[in-house]
């Protein structure tokens, strides 16, 4: 963990003080405001007894894919340079010969990453806010639906610090991440076309659409959440012993 | 201070280093020394602990390299020889970056950047972005992130070059000032480099350490190997006179740079280095009294091609005599 510390804060330093970041949160942000306004406009114009016991926060966490995917995209944006840039330009080489371990360099640009992640989230918050005036917000769904988006991003964020150590360039780097990315999204929806057997039960498992719609119902699935940190550790790890093998290159 | 024992390095089946030992103690400043793609910078990342050795044992400041990573490398100031920087920090940003990955405490940070800042000649760039930094001004930005924290041990790889001879000569000013309480080595592949700022070099070619010695013993080496003479008159005839002295191996008319429409320029060959002077006087004073003019008399120094190309016969030679 040794170096995890000043590490961390230069890549936040980097991400913000380049546009990258604000690019990528900006457009975000502008999406799920429209995604948002969208939910709430057709809320106040159906009738009361239409809309059952689901409300505006069940309708954007669980019930609309505008939701997840950006970060499909997002994801990729965020961790591309992590590694990849390191590498082109040789400040891997300053960077590695200083007294610091691998895992606390993977670590701290994986912190970096994620940080930057729930910064990006975070005004998403003022949605709730402007909807607990208006009417009753349900906090257990609140608190399910953000746990569950934090750890669906966490995964995703780590398949991009991976793709971005297996490669010198930014580019492949996040189409690299962005392929595995929807692959593992797009596999979750094979639920509801392939019949029942083990295939379905396997893509309802990894179904990031299924985990949203429950957490938006306020249910966590312990299952799920082993499976989340199962796509941050294993790629973490992959990652760690790729920058070690980069020494005996 | 550097242990280096029997290191090598391969890429498949390409040996990049091979079977390199040596010494570097605190109070020695190193010069390793060869042509380019001789191996000196696998050699030196390997000591840096950038690239782990397919062979052999390296010791920074008492720590092995492979069994304590981040003791060696805390006792040790690396320069790699391209200088990578962060684009998009400030000078003063960056060092202060590196001096808490190296771990200099918190109340000495500030103190041990400028001093690097000053010693490394950037203190007045400390607010400009790195990407708008000259060459010369960020390879001194990668030397004052070396010197950070004070390491007993400096790796500097091809520290002057892309800078111009001011800033040459303060470099080589640096080393020599640090080079008394610290240990260190300096790569490069001019040999006059060596001579300015070492007490000792090493040199190598493909991969092998082949001399090592002291700058006497290298300037020995270095020494007028033969002469360009530039002689009025009857070229055949002061061929034929050069060549008739005994202290003379051959000598060639340098078609290629005729001086004027009545001279020749000749190109004379000692038959050993060490009696250069004499040899000048007698090959001057035996053209002038065979009545020809003399009117450039220039001694030829090895080059460093030559240097090389006799420091790797001799090791070849060695090893066949061992064989």
């Amino acid at each position: 963990m040794r170096g995890f510390w000043p590490i961390f804060k230069r890549e936040l330093f980097s991400l913000f003080v380049t546009p990258l970041a604000w690019v990528v949160i900006t457009s975000f942000l502008l999406l799920q405001g429209l995604h948002f306004f969208l939910i709430v406009v057709n809320f106040a114009a159906a009738p009361a007894e239409a809309v059952g016991d689901s409300g505006p926060v069940q309708a954007f966490f669980g019930q609309t894919m505008l939701l997840y995917v950006p970060l499909l995209l997002v994801c990729p944006l965020l961790t591309m340079r992590l590694f990849a840039e390191e590498r082109r330009s040789g400040t891997i080489e300053t960077l590695l010969t200083a007294p610091v371990g691998t895992v606390g360099v993977v670590l701290a640009k994986y912190a970096a990453a994620l940080a930057t992640y729930v910064v990006m989230w975070a005004p998403t918050a003022l949605y709730i806010v402007i909807l607990a005036r208006t009417g009753d917000v349900d906090w257990r769904v609140v608190g399910t639906s953000y746990l569950s988006v934090f750890a669906i991003g966490a995964g995703y964020l780590a398949l991009g610090v991976m793709t971005s150590a297996l490669t010198q360039s930014q580019l492949t780097a996040a189409v690299l991440s962005a392929l595995v990315i929807s692959g593992l999204f797009f596999f979750g929806f094979a639920e509801f076309i392939v019949p029942d057997g083990p295939a379905h039960d396997l893509a309802t498992h990894v179904s990031v659409w299924t985990q949203m719609n429950d957490a938006s119902r306020g249910l966590i699935d312990s299952r799920r959440l082993v499976f989340d940190a199962t796509v941050v550790l294993l790629p973490l790890f992959v990652t760690v012993r790729a920058v070690e093998a980069w020494r005996w290159g | 201070m550097i242990e280096v024992e029997r290191l090598s390095k391969s890429y498949g089946a390409f040996r990049a280093v091979s079977d390199v030992s040596f010494h570097v103690e605190r109070g020695e400043v190193v010069g390793f020394l060869g042509p380019n793609g001789a191996g000196k910078s696998t050699t030196l990342r390997m000591l840096a602990g950038f690239l782990g050795p397919s062979a052999g044992r390296i010791r920074i400041g008492g720590h092995d390299i492979a069994e304590e990573p981040q003791l060696a490398r805390e006792k040790l100031g690396y320069m790699p020889e391209t200088s990578p920087l962060y684009p998009e920090m400030r000078v003063r940003e960056y060092l202060a970056f590196r001096a808490e990955v190296k771990r200099v405490p918190r109340s000495a940070r500030a103190k041990a950047v400028e001093r690097a800042a000053e010693e490394a000649r950037v203190d007045d760039v400390a607010d400009v972005l790195v990407q708008h930094l000259s060459k010369g001004y960020r390879q001194r930005v990668g030397l004052a992130d070396a010197l950070l924290g004070d390491p007993p041990v400096l790796i500097l790889d091809e520290p002057t070059a892309g800078l111009d001879p001011n800033q040459i000569r303060e470099v080589r000013e640096l080393v020599k000032r640090r080079g008394k309480d610290h240990a260190i080595l300096v790569s490069t592949h001019i040999l006059s480099e060596v001579e300015a700022t070492c007490s000792r070099a090493l040199v190598v070619a493909r991969g092998k350490l082949v001399a090592s010695g002291t700058i006497e013993e290298l300037r020995e080496m270095r020494r007028a190997s033969g002469l360009r003479i530039v002689v009025r008159g009857d070229a055949p005839r002061a061929l034929g006179i050069v060549r008739a002295l005994p202290e003379i191996a051959g000598a060639e008319v340098d078609a290629g740079h005729a001086p004027a429409a009545d001279a020749a320029a000749l190109v004379v060959e000692y038959r050993r280095a060490e009696g250069g002077a004499e040899a000048a006087e007698r090959v001057v004073a035996a053209l002038v009294g065979a009545g020809l003019g003399v009117r450039e008399v220039v001694p030829r120094a090895a080059t460093l091609e030559q240097v090389f190309s006799e420091l790797t016969r001799v090791d070849e030679d060695a090893a066949e005599v061992q064989a």
